[in-house]
């Protein structure tokens, strides 16, 4: 049986389109990541699977039961993080374990409580207030309150943001731990390929409200995954030149050849350019397969923002 | 903060409460129903204050919605109107304690309470509902709002209204007929006299504006829990 089952799942906030009809399922006991630029429709997609906010079509099911129409017992099965950190500051880190144990409604909260706290390191700091806590430890009290009814799948959206290497080495750690002990399913979000390669057994990758792709990452790697070539150069390029190795971008000073098996390609591509002073190759990893399913936006952006600048320095006389 | 909560009704009483002191005592105890003018406005400062307390209840949850706090409670099996009725229980709490502090303001400054027990009991649960009611006429009235500075212009806009077409702090004999009839539907005026009775006239407790309370109370908790489960959102 499925955790989760996303169905033609849509949301429109007035005129923003921010899920354009997505379709997806995971599977009890998988780690699923669900990748995609800045405002491709992640943490719409975790809102709408946590009850947070309703689709404007399309249909949800979580932990069997459906978002819409059993709200409740979904949130029942389910654990949240957010990706900005949410507890109550004003509160020790005791009292907001007790106060989620509430909401929730775990009656015999107190024991698994303590048992949290110590395995996340925060035992000592139990007393103290929130609000004096580092970033990390909030980040793991966080991850206490959301583990402390049980959950049977546990939402997480961007949950390493902000912590340092041995503070996220930690937190994947745990999230290893509680899918394979306790057999929870895991949703989360990332924007660290690193990460996703780690710990999802796949990925969706999903851009503007729409999804592109769907697989382990050695699946996405192989059909997605593109090997770049960029080389810089002193004059003009004549595009028609590199086309036959590929697509290609070109930028003042750089051109961008997307290909396969570029190691085999590189000494004709060198050869049909004239000026190159420096040449890079990116061998097919998830970083270019998402650049390549995602569009490769990070180099066009890289020119409108000289330009921009430009024209702000212009305004400021 | 507290200094600032406190400090507001003590004003009240003693810059407004002693701008009657010159008036003849024949005049006040005709129209006031007692000789100290200071005597007859704190019941009324009393309501007044629970009322405004009220609004600390859409406050906090428009900032729960700020602080991103509503999404945390939201994502568990806790109902919204839990919350709601939540966020009014607390602004009545808040309001109830102002309570001690006003009648100890007037003690200090000479007012001689006639306490009929019977009436206070009434005259406390009446607190309770009004606090409850006013708290969640509040809050549905931001219920769809993260902007902060909203609880406090919707508070200028019931309270101002609700005070000075109450017998808070004048008695109906002053008032013009259309102001009379719109101090008939005030919970403001049911929730004062309830308390004059049992602190100032020293009367048995008025079962009618209890009733006149209690339906309010029950008519803006039902359209709060109504509102709320139909239209809050996490943020
Ligand atoms: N409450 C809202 N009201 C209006 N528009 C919204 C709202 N929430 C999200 N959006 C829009 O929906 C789109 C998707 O946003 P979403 O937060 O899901 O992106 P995301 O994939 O989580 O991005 P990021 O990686 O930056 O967190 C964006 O264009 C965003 O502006
Ligand atoms: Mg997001």
């Amino acid at each position: 049986m499925s955790a989760i089952v996303v169905e033609n799942l849509a949301k429109r906030y007035g005129d923003v389109e921010a899920l354009r009809g997505i379709s997806f399922e995971v599977s009890r006991g998988e780690v699923f990541g669900l990748l995609g630029p800045n405002g491709a429709g992640k943490t719409t997609t975790i809102k709408i699977l946590t009850g947070l906010t309703k689709p404007t079509s399309g249909r949800a099911i979580v932990a069997g039961f459906d978002v819409v129409k059993e709200a409740a017992e979904v949130k029942r099965s389910i654990g949240w993080i957010a990706s900005e950190v949410i507890v109550d500051d004003e509160l020790t880190g005791w009292e907001n374990l007790e106060i989620q144990a509430r909401l929730a409604g775990v009656k015999n909260w107190r024991e698994r409580a303590a048992e949290l706290l110590r395995y996340f390191g925060l035992a000592e700091a139990a007393n103290r207030l929130v609000g004096k806590y580092s970033t990390g430890m909030r980040k793991r009290l966080e991850v206490a309150m959301a583990l402390l009814h049980g959950p049977e799948i546990l939402f997480m959206d961007e949950p390493t943001v902000g912590l340092d290497v041995g503070a996220r080495m930690g937190l994947w750690e745990v999230i290893r731990q509680i899918n394979k002990d306790f057999g929870v399913t895991v949703l989360l979000t990332t924007h660290y390929m690193e990460e996703a390669e780690e710990l999802c057994g796949r990925i969706a990758i999903i851009n503007k409200g729409r999804l592109v792709a769907v697989g382990t990452p050695g699946e996405l790697k192989a059909k997605y995954g593109v090997d770049v070539v960029e080389l810089e150069v002193s004059k003009p390029v004549d595009p028609s030149k590199l086309s036959p190795f590929g697509e290609v971008v070109v930028l003042d000073g750089r051109v961008v050849v997307k290909t396969q098996r570029a190691e085999e390609k590189l000494a004709d591509i060198v050869k049909a350019v004239d000026g190159i002073k420096s040449v890079r190759v990116k061998k097919a990893s998830l970083d270019t397969v998402f650049i390549n399913l995602t569009g490769a936006s990070i180099e066009g952006e890289h020119a409108d923002i000289k330009r921009l600048y430009a024209r702000v320095r212009w305004a400021r006389r | 903060m507290w200094l600032m909560l406190v400090a507001q009704p003590l004003m009240w009483i003693v810059f407004f409460g002693n701008s009657l002191a010159g008036l003849p005592r024949g005049f006040l105890a005709q129209y006031f129903g007692v000789e100290n003018y200071l005597a007859y406005m704190i019941p009324g400062m009393i309501s007044i204050s629970v009322m405004t307390m009220g609004m600390f209840a859409s406050m906090s949850l428009v900032f729960d919605k700020r602080l991103g706090y509503l999404k945390r409670v939201l994502t568990t099996p806790t109902p919204k109107s839990a919350v709601f009725l939540a966020k009014a229980a607390g602004a009545m709490t808040r309001g109830l304690l102002m309570v001690p502090v006003i009648l100890a303001v007037g003690a200090v400054l000479g007012v001689g309470y006639r306490v009929n027990p019977a009436s206070m009991a009434m005259w406390a649960l009446g607190l309770v509902l009004a606090g409850l009611g006013f708290s969640a006429l509040f809050t549905i009235f931001t219920v769809n709002t993260s902007d902060v500075h909203a609880p406090g212009v919707i508070n200028n806009f019931i309270t101002m209204p609700l005070m000075f077409t109450s017998t808070a702090l004048f008695p109906k004999e002053f008032f013009p007929q259309w102001l009379r009839v719109i101090s008939d539907f005030n919970p403001l005026t049911y929730i004062t006299e309830l308390g004059r009775n049992a602190l100032v006239y020293g009367m048995p407790p008025d079962i009618k504006a209890l009733l006149a309370i209690a339906a309010f109370a029950a008519v803006t908790i039902t359209v709060g829990v109504a509102v709320v489960e139909a239209r809050l959102e996490a943020d």
